[in-house]
Parts: C-alpha cells; sequence; structure tokens
C-alpha cells in the first residue's frame, strides 16, 4: 500500500517541480508549472469554476440525502438494508455507462428534449451541454456516497433522544439542529468529503455533459496527460488538486467536534 | 414505538416520496438504456421497432472480445488483490490491539479520499518515469488495487467487528498453529465478508476507467471502448454494452445481498 499508493503520489510532486519538453520529462527543479498555475487567468478560472460546482453538487446532495438516508434509517424496518442497497446500486455500474444513460435522458436529443419538441414546445436549453446538465450529472454520480455515509451514521443513533428533547419542549426543527444533526455530524462530514472530491476531480461528466463553458479543471488535467503531453504542468496541476482537497477535508474535519457527536474512542 | 402525530405521519410521507423520486432518478435513465438497446429508432423509440441488431453489431465490433477479457483479467486481479490486502488489514487490526489503531485506519481509507484521475496518473508516472516500467495489465490491477482496498476494507471490517476473536484464541489453546486456527476457524467463519469484499473489488475494478485508461495505453478494456465509442458520437451499440454490464452487475450485487445476509445471519448465531 504504501508503495503503490505513497510513492505514485510523491513521484507526481516531484515531477512537477520538473518540466517537460517534446513529451520528454526533463529533470530540471523549477516552479515555472506553479507560476503559470497560478497566474494564467485560464488555469484559476477552471479551478474556481471546479470549486464552485463541487461545493454546489456537495450542497444538492446533503440536502437531498438527509431526509432519505433518515427516512430509511427511522422507518425502513426490517427492509432498510434493501432499501439503502437500492440507493447504491447504481454507483457499481460504473461511471461511463452511467453517464451514457444520463445523456440519453437530459441530453440535447434525451427523451426529454426530444419529447419537448414531438410536442411542438422549445426544448429546454439546461440540457443542452451546460453546467447545470454536468451538475446534475454528478450529483447523479456520487449522492449514493452521500446517503450512505449518512445513514450509517444513523443507524447507530438513538431516535429516542428526540423524543427526550420533545418532551423538553424542543420543536421538531429545532431538535434535529440540536440533536440529530451535531450527533450524526462525523457521518455527514464524511459524505461531505467523499462527493466532494471526487466532484472536484470531475473529468469524465463535464466532458460528455457540460458545454463549451463547462471544461472543469480535471478536463485540462487530464488534457495534459492525453493531448499535449506536458505532463509536469498536468502534475502541478494534479498537486494543487490535491492540496484542495486536503484543504477541504481539513475545514471539514474543523467542524467536527468529537465530544459533541458522542464519539467514545472505543468502538472501531 | 412512538405516538405517530399527524404532522409526522405527513413528514414520513414526504420523506418517502423523496426516496421514490431518487429511485426514479437512479434508475429510470439504467433502464431508460436497456429499453434502448432492444430498439431500431434510439431517438424516439415510440412507438419501439424492435431488434436485436445492437447486440449482434457488438458481439463484431474488433477489439469487443479483447475489451472483456482484459476488464475481467482486471477486475479479477484486483479483486484478488485488494481482498488478500483488506483481509490482513482488517484482521490486523480488529485483532490486535494496538495505540496506532486510529492512525492505521485512516491510512487504510485514504485512497477513498483522493480522487481516481489522481491515482491514475500518478501510478502512470510513477511507473513510466521512475520505473521505466511501459503500462500493462498489471501495473492497471494494482493502480486499482489502491482504493479497492479501502472499499474492500470497509465490507470486510464493517462485517469483522462483529466476529469474536476468543474463537481463535479458544482452538490455539487445544493446539492449533495459527495456520490451522485461520484455515479452520477464522475463514469458515469470515468468508462472506471475504467474498463480499472481492466482489466490491472486482466490480469496481472492471468498471474502472480513470485509473486503468491512464496506465494501460492503448490496451482496450470495456470501460474505455465505451468512452471511445461516447467520445464518437453515441453509438446503439453501447447501449447494448451498458445493458449487458448493468444486468451482470446487478445479478452480481443480488446474490452479494443473499451472501451478506447470510453471513450476518452466520455471525449473529455465534454471537449468542
Amino acid at each position: 500500500m504504501l508503495f503503490f499508493f505513497v510513492l505514485p503520489l510523491l513521484t507526481t510532486v516531484v515531477i512537477s517541480f520538473w518540466r517537460t519538453e517534446s513529451y520528454t520529462i526533463i529533470h530540471d527543479w523549477n516552479i515555472d508549472n506553479y507560476v503559470v498555475l497560478l497566474t494564467k487567468h485560464t488555469y484559476l478560472v477552471f479551478l474556481g469554476r471546479s470549486i464552485l460546482m463541487a461545493t454546489a453538487v456537495t450542497l444538492i446532495s446533503l440536502i437531498y440525502s438527509w431526509p432519505i438516508a433518515y427516512f430509511i434509517a427511522y422507518a425502513g424496518g426490517r427492509y432498510k438494508l434493501v432499501l439503502v442497497l437500492l440507493t447504491s446500486a447504481p454507483f457499481f455500474t460504473g461511471i461511463i455507462l452511467r453517464v451514457t444513460a444520463l445523456q440519453q435522458i437530459f441530453g440535447p436529443i434525451g427523451i426529454i428534449n426530444t419529447a419537448l419538441i414531438n410536442l411542438g414546445l422549445k426544448p429546454i436549453n439546461a440540457f443542452m451541454y451546460s453546467n447545470f446538465a454536468s451538475g446534475m450529472g454528478l450529483v447523479y454520480l456520487w449522492i449514493p456516497f452521500m446517503i450512505l455515509a449518512i445513514y450509517l451514521s444513523l443507524l447507530n443513533f438513538n431516535f429516542d433522544l428526540l423524543e427526550v428533547a420533545k418532551v423538553n419542549g424542543a420543536s421538531p426543527i429545532k431538535a434535529f439542529f440540536e440533536v440529530t444533526l451535531p450527533l450524526n455530524w462525523i457521518g455527514t462530514a464524511v459524505g461531505i468529503v467523499l462527493v466532494f472530491v471526487p466532484t472536484l476531480a470531475a473529468s469524465i461528466t463535464p466532458r460528455f455533459l457540460g458545454g463549451v463553458n463547462g471544461a472543469l479543471f480535471g478536463n485540462i488535467l487530464a488534457h495534459q496527460f492525453g493531448a499535449t503531453g506536458t505532463w509536469a504542468l498536468g502534475s502541478a496541476m494534479g498537486v494543487v488538486l490535491f492540496f484542495v482537497s486536503i484543504i477541504a477535508i481539513f475545514l471539514v474535519w474543523k467542524t467536527v467536534d468529537l465530544r459533541r457527536s458522542g464519539f467514545t474512542g472505543g468502538d472501531i | 414505538m412512538n405516538a405517530v402525530n399527524p404532522g409526522r405521519k405527513l413528514a414520513l410521507a414526504g420523506q418517502a416520496l423523496l426516496l421514490i423520486l431518487l429511485y426514479l432518478f437512479l434508475y429510470f435513465p439504467i433502464f431508460y438504456i436497456m429499453y434502448l438497446s432492444f430498439v431500431e429508432n434510439t431517438v424516439w423509440p415510440f412507438p419501439p421497432e424492435y431488434t436485436l441488431e445492437h447486440y449482434i453489431n457488438l458481439l463484431t465490433l474488433d477489439n469487443f472480445h479483447q475489451g472483456l477479457v482484459n476488464s475481467l483479467i482486471i477486475g479479477i486481479g484486483t479483486g484478488l488483490l485488494s481482498t488478500l490486502f483488506a483481509t490482513m488489514a482488517a484482521i490486523g487490526l480488529l485483532k490486535y490491539q494496538s495505540r496506532w489503531r486510529g492512525l492505521l485506519m485512516i491510512f487504510y481509507l485514504a485512497p477513498l479520499f483522493v480522487a481516481h484521475i489522481l491515482i491514475g496518473i500518478s501510478s502512470l508516472i510513477f511507473n513510466k518515469a521512475i520505473l521505466g516500467l511501459p503500462g500493462n495489465l498489471l501495473s492497471a490491477i494494482i493502480a486499482n488495487a489502491t482504493y479497492a482496498t479501502a472499499f474492500a476494507f470497509l465490507v470486510i471490517v464493517a462485517q469483522l467487528a462483529r466476529y469474536d476473536w476468543r474463537l481463535d484464541d479458544v482452538a490455539m489453546v487445544f493446539g492449533a498453529t495459527p495456520a490451522k486456527t485461520f484455515r479452520e476457524v477464522t475463514l469458515p467463519n469470515i468468508w462472506p465478508a471475504i467474498f463480499g469484499g472481492f466482489f466490491v473489488g472486482f466490480i469496481l475494478a472492471f468498471n474502472n476507467l480513470e485509473i486503468s485508461f491512464y496506465n494501460l495505453g492503448a490496451i482496450p478494456t470495456l470501460p474505455t471502448i465505451a468512452w471511445g465509442t461516447l467520445r464518437h458520437g453515441i453509438k446503439p451499440e453501447l447501449y447494448a454494452l451498458a445493458s449487458i454490464v448493468n444486468a451482470f452487475i446487478f445479478l452480481i450485487l443480488i446474490i452479494l445481498y443473499f451472501l451478506l445476509k447470510m453471513g450476518f445471519l452466520k455471525l449473529d448465531i455465534k454471537d449468542r
């Protein structure tokens, strides 16, 4: 694990300080790659767009996942396992096939727009290769993680605590924000990270669902290793991506208060 | 349990509705693709003209067979490798107390928090620039195993957490060697968990595009074929491919589900 996971990542960091010329890597220490990344307007725009997209996708997933995970954990009864597995099963069918399927529904000639045209109505522009479409695609791809993380947390949550809160005069909304959410915040935080990180690096979904302005950081990162062969710059972009992920994880982790989340230290 | 008041009933109904909407959102595209794979007029398939042509075209596609074989090799190789690592990690972590437990746990799960594309490019760089190896199936298997191990580890730990390690001690007291103890006591009890870990690793690697792609170069797998086809505009063969893979994976998941149930049952009986 150390060898095949940590070492490659370190190599990437090293190469990001070298440079590539006509498809070969030249061992020549410099920080040009980073200067380019941090001063050239386009890269910053792509990075900003990726961060914005990842934040939006994470928020939508979060808001949508909570009631669903809550419902399965609270009212699922003996069907809990089936219900939750049903939400995560599509995850296993692979990104590329799911994007293919999505294109047939929300794409420019997907079933929704074709139906509208056939009815003599105007097709919905938002489905024509837009950031909205790729955002929806990303929610589609990664929401299972969020649901699973919150659900697993809720499994260990004692719902009787809510009764206690109610007896003591808390409204349902107050009980949720003062009892349920804080006690399940670790699971929620894990869900947030598990959605945010892959979304930030997304390259396939925006490529097929996003439009001209839909390219994200992941796309141009992939481009450096494909068409242009500028591995050093690509590595630097990878490092930047990695650090943004780490910062995000750190920020989320800062919000976790172990004492308030009912963490006892022993279990697992 | 609780006195159900109208307000809560309404809230639960609302949540159930959201769940149904989510299922629709998740499954409609998948089943629609399956439907499309059987019809002639794919753009507006109403009324449908049924055909098996797309499946026949798919089977005659140049590199389809090779891609299928390669995907299976990557899937099985990654499954085995990651299950091996994950089982060792899980047993080591759960059986022996260590103050590094938390840290080790984070380390095993760390690949979950690194984007696939980064794992893909970093192992590409590592293999090519440092080790001087060309991309091949083995390097793809190893790269896939990094994050597949993390998933398999999660699955195995979740179930092994309920295993009573005193059983091993009992066997040892009665004179079994560690190897024999593992073979005759531990393994029969934990195999559903291991099996689950293997399948998760297999499925993830079988379908992986981003990691495999960067490690394989021109060697086709089913996801890279699908990607290539998608890039050149959607072809109906892709629907057929997607339907076959999806059906296959849902079948595995159903089997896995029953194995899980069996696994839980076994562990539960032992708990008593």
